[in-house]
């Protein structure tokens, strides 16, 4: 980026200060994001730990550590032929002492606080050993790959049904906005209750009568089993998997989301600037994007923010409602098995998604509001 | 007055529906407003000011229950026009607007620049280079730097938002401003900074004001002529001069007794009373209640009478 | 506040909302003395003995109405009431004992199973039972030959004798069916089940008990161990309202007190209360949630502690706090200051009344998340296991494929319970917001 000169004419100024201005507004994202991710990182660490803390009261991660050790001795000594000679009992003496020994290195005796911020580190890059039951689709029952495996259907799901909810709601908000009293805003108001009732809940009746009367939709699921063989085939039974989730998170969300931002932009167009916009002689539409949707924005993203975080909470029942192999799938049979690894790194990685999306919010409304400084949220 | 004055308004007329009632609060206005004059319309809070000047530029709110009159604007009915043609003819073409020196009057999302080159942009399809070049034009006549067109609503001060208002008024070049109490949020010196750049604009780009206010003192800088408003309605109109030295009617009398003098002794008085709410309006003269001068005829609405080279709406002066 | 109450009720989305609420308040109180918790638990954690009475996953009794095909209800006759034939003939060692048992049948769909439970007293010898079944138009068929225990149960259903002599039809189906006609449809009429008893001595009596299982059963239904549904949905509904409200409240109240003294205090004290906050918002609230229920307890007191000491460094505390910090700029704080009002003075009388019409439909919109709450819980199988909820419902129900066995009822009764007090406190709550909140009033 090239800082302007001074050139010989005006017009050459006026862009050079525009240039300017573009890469001080870019400047000033940059830093806000740059110490917001700081500030985010250091949270989930503190989250995590705090989880870890949690896990370990019953020292469940204790139990996860041993069994990493023992299965790595074990493995060992099985592999070695140097052992091979020795009775039955002579290798489980071995082992034991050398399972105590390993136990001591990585400082399994010393105090609960002390063991605990060991984990801390292996707990952040989800280094958290070997499932107990659970596998991943290639056979490895490592947990970081249990997880991250199935961390993408999650964020296909959830990010398209996000857009979708974004966009809906933004639009049928700002025209019943426009529209004060009619009959669709009095019904959108009236309709505003649903959202008490969360996705999961709506995914059971939409599977009930989609799937199981009219049997139009697939019951549940990602894509078709066994999978479509083209790339086009594959992304039309994604996206007709994908349909039934959506529409019950939608309605789930929609409703309080459109009458909450419908109020905000009421209240928003009888400020004094959208008077003065009307007065400069701007057209409606100009009126309504840059004078009434622009200066709400930071407010609807902030809503938007808390709405996205709460939806996370459903994950598990959602996914396992409609059978999809993500994240929150992975963490309802992992309580089923009692398979404490995942259950934890499952926890973790819920902590990344959170700090991600707060991340990307923030840093969407730095982009929208000019108002915005360091230091404050 | 004048046979081709560039405003002339006929019986303005402006109520509301409210849910106490219907607000009458511009009720059958006439005033007229030479080429490159400025009138200052004084009046308390509440006595249809502001409810004028949005009549005048049809900034009306949702609850309209009357809207009618007649608004020449160089011999052209601009009240006649359709919202379309008006929005494209007359505003910030013909007509323009300083706000309240509020912080919302600007929006705080976009830059200045964005906010002063808008109008430009639209109403003559120039680019935004062009309209930069313009914008800083305005900025040189009202004396702020260039670079201010880059900054956004919240990093400027008070006095600096009104100058860049007033920036934005002039910028397509308009044939009337009308200006809604531009000074009331400010303080005193940044007052007198503007109002002294107002008189410099009028002598220097010829323009006409509409100047509503209910400073009187500061406003008598600039006024070419006076109209005083009570409870909806004009009740007296007259040139400066000879208003400040004489006012006719006793609400015009009342309200310069109350401004303090820098010489002399006098104590500034006060009017007893509230003004009428512009629901409830009384029957006659409205100003009978708190008149000092009352008698028998003000029961009923005195018509506007010219004396003395003024138009006071008042019994006293019938001829 | 007299003129805020009549704003409410001008709502009629409130009207609707209070009366659920109400009626949910009194069955709960109904549910409470009419069923008393042991009771409750015993019958719902109880074993056979309390359950043979009832079918497996029968549909409540109420489907009937909608259906033009009559499904039957389950039929218990004991044979000692009244109205039953019981001849006693005495012989040289004993008794023989004879029962007829009329039977009226006119439902439209077959019964789904026949028992007879047989209770007898006798000192040696057990009692010798011969079973003859009659159609209505008189004729008759033997369907079984046995002797019997202290407890004896007698299946027909599972009776390959008697299924031979049906067409291969079970008893349920076959004893109800004209056999002599093509077609296998129910044959309405009555007919009498005889049951001779032969005892061995004297005193020796025989009781039974015939039960032909409907396909209906209470006003709510049964699941697949024979509980009556009713009973978790009754039961269900004071323990969803008290963990929504206790939440709803516990949460409410700290949350108020935290930003209350994070804003008088301010400084260092806001500061890190500001910092817990975000840490919290990072924090996975479900699968903190379900760590906690799966390693450590899944009492429900466990739990609801769970979710608030994790709710209340939440939003609310943000939105608390800036009203907080607009009431303490607010001139009629520094005039209280001014005249010497005490701190403490100065928070009661005017800071809190100033915030509380903001907390009311909060906390009332909040009630029905953490109901749902506690039924996520429960479908994660993460319910307290000793009580009846509606989550737990669910959780049967799903774990049993209901929805794909057509077993509708028991997934819709409860679900249908949970959106009515959702729905409830939302329309109160959100009416209650508009009200009260000047911001979104609406001129």
């Amino acid at each position: 980026m090239k800082k302007s000169e001074p050139l010989s004419n005006s017009r050459g100024e006026s862009e050079g200060v525009i240039q300017n201005l573009a890469l001080s507004t870019t400047i000033r994202v940059l830093k806000y994001s740059g110490i917001r991710l700081l500030s985010l990182v250091f949270t989930v660490i503190i989250g995590i730990y705090l989880t870890i803390l949690i896990a370990n009261m019953g020292g469940y991660v204790d139990t996860i550590r041993l069994a990493q050790i023992r299965e790595d001795v074990n493995m060992r000594m099985a592999s070695n032929p140097a052992f091979r000679s020795l009775t039955a009992e002579e290798r489980t003496n071995l082992a034991s002492a050398e399972i105590e020994n390993q136990a001591h290195a990585i400082g399994l005796d010393k105090p609960f606080l002390v063991r605990s911020f060991n984990f801390l580190k292996n707990a952040i890059t989800l280094n958290l050993g070997r499932a107990f039951h659970m596998v991943s689709n290639a056979g490895a029952n490592e947990v970081r790959l249990i997880i991250l495996e199935r961390l993408p259907s999650t964020l296909v799901l959830f990010a398209t049904a996000d857009i979708v909810l974004f966009f809906s709601a933004l639009f049928v908000a700002l025209g019943l906005s426009r529209q004060y009293g009619s009959f669709f805003d009095k019904l959108s108001v009236a309709l505003t209750p649903l959202s008490s009732a969360p996705g999961w809940f709506y995914g059971i009746f939409l599977i009930l009568i989609f799937a199981s009367i009219l049997k139009v939709l697939p019951f549940g699921g990602m894509v078709s089993s066994p999978p479509p063989p083209t790339r086009i085939g594959y992304l039309f039974s994604l996206l007709e998997h994908m349909i039934l989730p959506i529409a019950a998170y939608t309605v789930s969300s929609l409703f309080l989301s459109i009458f909450s931002w419908r109020t905000f932009f009421l209240i928003y167009s009888s400020e004094d600037y959208v008077d003065m916009a009307k007065a400069k002689g701007l057209m409606a539409r100009d009126i309504q994007n840059k004078y009434i949707l622009r200066p709400t924005l930071p407010t609807i993203i902030t809503s938007f923010a808390l709405l996205v975080i709460a939806s996370w909470t459903g994950a598990p029942i959602f996914e396992t409602v409609f059978n999809w192999p993500g994240l929150g799938r992975a963490l309802y049979q992992a309580v089923g098995l009692f398979d404490t690894p995942v259950i934890i790194g499952e926890t973790v990685i819920f902590s990344y998604m959170l700090m991600i999306t707060v991340f990307l919010l923030d840093f969407v409304y730095a982009l929208v509001d000019p108002r915005i400084k360091l230091g404050e949220v | 007055m004048d046979a081709s004055p560039l405003l002339k308004v006929e019986d303005l007329v402006l109520y509301f529906r409210t849910t106490r009632g219907v607000v009458q609060a511009v009720d059958k206005v006439n005033l007229c407003l030479e080429d490159n004059h400025a009138i200052v319309i004084v009046g308390e809070s509440g006595c249809g000011k502001s409810s004028l000047a949005k009549a005048i530029l049809r900034l009306l709110p949702k609850n309209v229950q009357s809207y009618q009159g007649k608004v020449f604007l160089d011999q052209v009915d601009i009240m006649a026009m359709n919202d379309e043609e008006f929005r494209k003819n007359v505003r910030w073409q013909w007509l323009s607007m300083v706000p309240q020196a509020a912080m919302n009057s600007l929006n705080p999302v976009l830059t200045i620049g964005d906010q002063v080159t808008e109008p430009f942009i639209l109403h003559t399809s120039a680019s935004k280079a062009e309209a930069l070049l313009q914008a800083k034009k305005m900025f040189d006549y009202v004396g702020i730097p260039e670079s201010f067109l880059y900054r956004y609503t919240f990093e400027l001060s008070g006095g600096m938002r009104q100058r860049s208002a007033i920036a934005m008024s002039l910028i397509t070049m308009p044939k009337l401003i009308v200006l809604d109490e531009p000074t009331s949020a400010l303080d005193v010196l940044t007052q007198a900074n503007i109002f002294n750049m107002l008189k410099r604009l009028k002598q220097e780009l010829a323009i006409s004001f509409i100047l509503i206010t209910h400073d009187i003192a500061t406003s008598s800088e600039i006024a070419d002529s006076v109209a005083v408003m009570y409870a909806g309605q004009i009740v007296e109109i007259n040139n400066a001069t000879r208003f400040f030295i004489e006012p006719l009617h006793p609400y015009s009398r009342k309200l310069m007794d109350s401004v303090p003098r820098l010489h002399g002794d006098k104590e500034p008085d006060f009017i007893v009373g509230r003004p009428p709410s512009l629901v409830n309006l009384p029957t006659g003269c409205r100003f009978k209640d708190r008149c000092p001068d009352r008698f028998g005829k003000c029961s009923h609405e005195p018509p506007m009478t010219l004396a003395k080279d003024h138009l006071v709406k008042c019994w006293l002066y019938e001829v | 506040m007299n003129k805020s109450f009549r704003d409410i009720l001008k709502y009629p989305s409130v009207i609707v909302g209070l009366l659920i609420i109400v009626a949910l308040i009194l069955v709960s109180i109904f549910t409470v003395i009419a069923i008393p918790y042991d009771e409750a638990i015993k019958l719902w954690r109880g074993n056979e003995a309390d359950w043979y009475k009832n079918p497996k996953t029968a549909g409540p009794v109420w489907l009937n109405w909608f259906s033009r095909e009559k499904l039957p209800e389950t039929i218990i006759i004991d044979a000692d009431e009244a109205g039953i034939e019981k001849t006693i003939k005495e012989t040289q060692s004993g008794q023989i004992i004879t029962m007829s048992i009329p039977i009226r049948f006119d439902f439209d769909v077959y019964a789904e199973d026949m028992t007879l439970y047989f209770q007898s007293n006798f000192e040696e010898k057990a009692p010798f039972i011969g079973l003859k079944w009659t159609f209505p138009d008189g004729e008759e068929i033997g369907i079984g030959n046995f002797s019997i225990n202290r407890k004896f149960s007698y299946r027909l259903n599972q009776e390959r004798k008697i299924t031979n002599k049906l067409k291969g039809l079970v008893a349920s189906q076959g004893l109800f069916t004209n056999l002599k006609e093509k077609e296998n449809k129910p044959w309405k009429g009555d007919y009498t089940l005889t049951i001779e008893a032969i005892t061995f001595d004297k005193t020796a009596n025989v009781q039974a008990e015939l039960i032909i299982y409907g396909q209906l059963s209470g006003w709510a239904g049964t699941d697949t161990l024979r509980r009556d549904l009713g009973i978790a949905l009754l039961w269900g509904t004071p323990i969803a309202l008290m963990f929504g409200l206790l939440a709803a409240v516990g949460t409410s109240l700290f949350q108020i007190t935290i930003a209350g003294i994070s804003t008088w205090f301010g400084g260092w004290v806001d500061t890190l209360l500001q910092r817990i906050t975000e840490i919290n918002l990072v924090l996975p609230f479900l699968p903190m949630l379900i760590m906690i229920g799966t390693f450590y307890s899944r009492s429900i007191f466990v739990i609801l502690s769970a979710v608030i000491l994790l709710s209340i460094f939440g939003q609310g505390v943000k939105t608390f706090r800036a009203a907080f910090l607009q009431i303490k700029e607010a001139p009629y704080i520094e005039a209280a200051k001014a005249y010497g009002a005490s701190d403490i003075s100065i928070i009661m009388r005017y800071m809190i009344p100033r915030v509380l019409p903001m907390l009311i439909p909060q906390f009332i919109v909040l009630i029905p998340s953490y109901v749902f709450l506690e039924a996520s819980l429960a479908i994660l199988g993460l319910g307290d296991p000793t009580l009846p909820t509606w989550g737990k419902v669910i959780q049967d129900a799903e774990s049993n494929g209901a929805l794909y066995q057509g077993w509708y009822y028991w997934v819709i009764e409860p679900s249908i319970l949970l959106m009515l007090t959702g729905l409830a406190f939302s329309m109160v709550g959100y009416a209650l917001d508009r009200v009260f909140n000047p911001r979104l009033r609406e001129e």
